[in-house]
């Protein structure tokens, strides 16, 4: 539903987006991420007009932003809360925003609840709302057309535990009703339990994107946790085989990978109760894929290439 | 939205544009929905009716007619009435609600033409109840001891003050579509028209070829027959205020308006 092809976006000699291309689909939400300056913010800029490429282009159901009538009735686009006079009430904006659109005034109160803003911090001014709040009138900006696409940026920022669970599930059902969903955050662990696709951008370069299994099918693991019956045996066979093992809580750390654990312990009989990889996780493989734009001390594990499958192959 | 077969493409064909009665209507609201704005229309008029108050008791008896009380509505009107219209097209900037602006309707232009509209809806309002203002002045000059004459002159009412209002709302609005920020613009407004016409009295003052040129190159100065005398331009006056104008209204605005459709909106 939203094509990106071959997007860039330049600064003078800075690239921000550099060749960018990727694609949502309708009925999953997609997780943009990456580190802080990686091209998020830019990217969604261009995609609804505010920011205008290079070279490339971005395409909504087919059409340039620029060409869709009325759009706030097809795209929701929640950029930056803060992005609002603050001296209108919450009330106000939404208002604007349906009258704008030619919406009924019923439509604001409709909003308003699904976001769980009561009456009276409606009518607040927006310079007296918490951040939470902000993100909460954002998004409700962002629905207020009945869009069948969602462009948000951060939108988790701020939000309290329950205000994220919240927003999950609705996202979550609003991807189920057929929506196309694209959220972009610099926290993993929040797209990891919301996206079913994830797009990992570091320095204004995708650099892997998929599902989650997908992600993580081509890292490699070096490092395993395991807890065995007999930990001092199973530490014993291991180091004869020139492994390193460490104790670990109640078992053991061990330098393979968890297959050649698993192969000892057939071997000698030893009885594992716990086995797992300790490292080659979705936060590992994020780190070394974008480890470049971070500080040059992180030297985990990853594989890029092997990791890297484009939406588009997979679903087209 | 349907369950599993939910289309790549979006259908538009059931979708009209934003009609620019209903883009211009809310930039209309906009204007006023802000303590800021609100409370400054209202001051401006308040202002009005304080003057209206104050000449009355202070004008001559037989100087306090509608044709006298009208000019004085319309030059305070003038004079604040640019910084309605800057508010309202910075404050896009300035508060940053642009970048919701120009997401419901990405053809930047047309916001440009819904704030004119805005705009001149606003100056209007304002203009009737500046009228209004001024037919109570004569009223109270009446029963001040006045000579309350109703008469007016045509011109006196079309170029003092209709014409010199909405001069007043392109003047504000290519200031602010140049400036793009609710300060700088409103210090821009003060230079343009408290400073430059002394700095232009200053050199008329100290060459008499300055000025003969001022009327062509300084738009204030240019104004000045539709305010004074006949309150009627002679020819080379009208386009003393054309040549003047398009330096000080027409070049701005074209510039603000060509950076706005280009630039990246923050």
């Amino acid at each position: 539903m939203i094509k990106v092809e071959g997007l860039t976006r330049k600064y003078g000699a800075f690239t921000a987006v550099d060749d960018v291309s990727f694609v949502c689909q309708p009925g999953r939400v997609t997780g943009f991420l990456g580190p802080n300056g990686a091209g998020k913010t830019t990217t969604m800029r261009v995609m609804v007009g505010l920011t205008p490429a290079t070279s490339g282009r971005v395409t909504i159901g087919g059409h340039l932003y620029h060409d869709i009538p009325n759009p706030g009735l097809h795209v929701g686009v929640l950029l930056d809360a803060s992005a609002q006079h603050a001296g209108r009430t919450g009330r106000e904006i939404l208002t604007l925003g349906a009258k704008t659109m030619g919406l009924p005034e019923s439509r604001v109160d409709e909003m308003l609840a699904l976001v769980s803003l009561d009456k009276t911090e409606s009518n607040r001014r927006l310079r007296n709302y918490s951040l939470g709040m902000k993100q909460r009138l954002g998004i409700a900006h962002a629905l207020l057309g009945d869009p069948s696409v969602l462009i948000l940026d951060e939108p988790a920022n701020g939000l309290d535990p329950a205000g994220i669970r919240w927003m999950r599930g609705l996202l979550k059902s609003y991807a189920d009703r057929g929506g196309t969903v694209l959220l972009s955050s610099h926290l993993l662990h929040e797209v990891e339990q919301i996206a079913d696709e994830m797009i990992l951008i570091g320095r204004g370069k995708i650099v892997a994107s998929g599902t989650k299994d997908e992600l993580l099918a081509g890292a490699e693991h070096k490092t395993s946790l395991v807890t065995a019956l007999d930990n001092e045996l199973l530490a014993k066979t291991l180091r004869d085989r020139g492994v390193t093992v460490t104790p670990a809580g109640s078992g053991l750390r061990v330098d393979t990978a968890p297959v050649e654990v698993g192969r000892v312990s057939v071997e000698h009989g030893i009885v594992l109760t716990d086995l797992r990889s300790a490292d080659g996780g979705l936060e590992d493989l994020f780190l070394s894929l974008t480890e470049d734009t971070q500080r040059d001390n992180l030297s985990a594990a990853g594989a890029p290439a092997a990791a890297t499958t484009t939406t588009e192959g997979a679903k087209a | 939205m349907s369950a599993t077969t939910a289309p790549m493409s979006l259908d538009l064909s059931g979708t009209q544009r934003v009609p620019m009665s209903r883009l211009a209507k809310v930039e209309f609201r906009k204007s006023l929905d802000t303590r800021a704005g609100f409370w400054f229309t209202l001051t401006i008029l308040a202002l009005v009716a304080v003057v209206m108050v104050i000449y009355s008791f202070a004008a001559d008896d037989t100087m306090k007619d509608f044709a006298d009380y009208l000019p004085i509505a319309g030059g305070v009107l003038g004079y604040f009435v640019p910084i309605l219209i800057i508010m309202l097209v910075t404050s896009e900037a300035s508060q940053r609600n642009g970048l919701v602006t120009f997401t419901l309707e990405p053809q930047r232009s047309r916001v440009v033409i819904a704030k004119f509209l805005a705009g001149v809806g606003l100056a209007v309002c304002v203009m009737i109840a500046g009228f209004v203002l001024a037919a109570l002045g004569t009223l109270l000059g009446t029963a001040l001891g006045g000579t309350g004459e109703w008469s007016v002159d045509g011109n006196l009412v079309f170029n003092g003050f209709v014409l010199a209002n909405l001069i007043g709302v392109f003047i504000g609005f290519a200031i602010a579509m140049l400036i793009m920020n609710t300060a700088g613009a409103i210090v821009g407004y003060f230079a343009y028209s408290l400073i430059l016409p002394i700095a232009v009295g200053i050199l008329s003052a100290l060459s008499s070829g300055f000025e003969k040129v001022a009327p062509w190159i300084e738009f204030n100065t240019a104004q000045m027959p539709l305010f004074s005398g006949d309150y009627t331009p002679t020819g080379e006056e009208w386009a003393q205020i054309l040549v003047s104008g398009t330096i000080w209204l027409i070049l701005p605005l074209a510039l603000g308006i060509w950076r706005l459709l280009r630039i990246e909106f923050k």
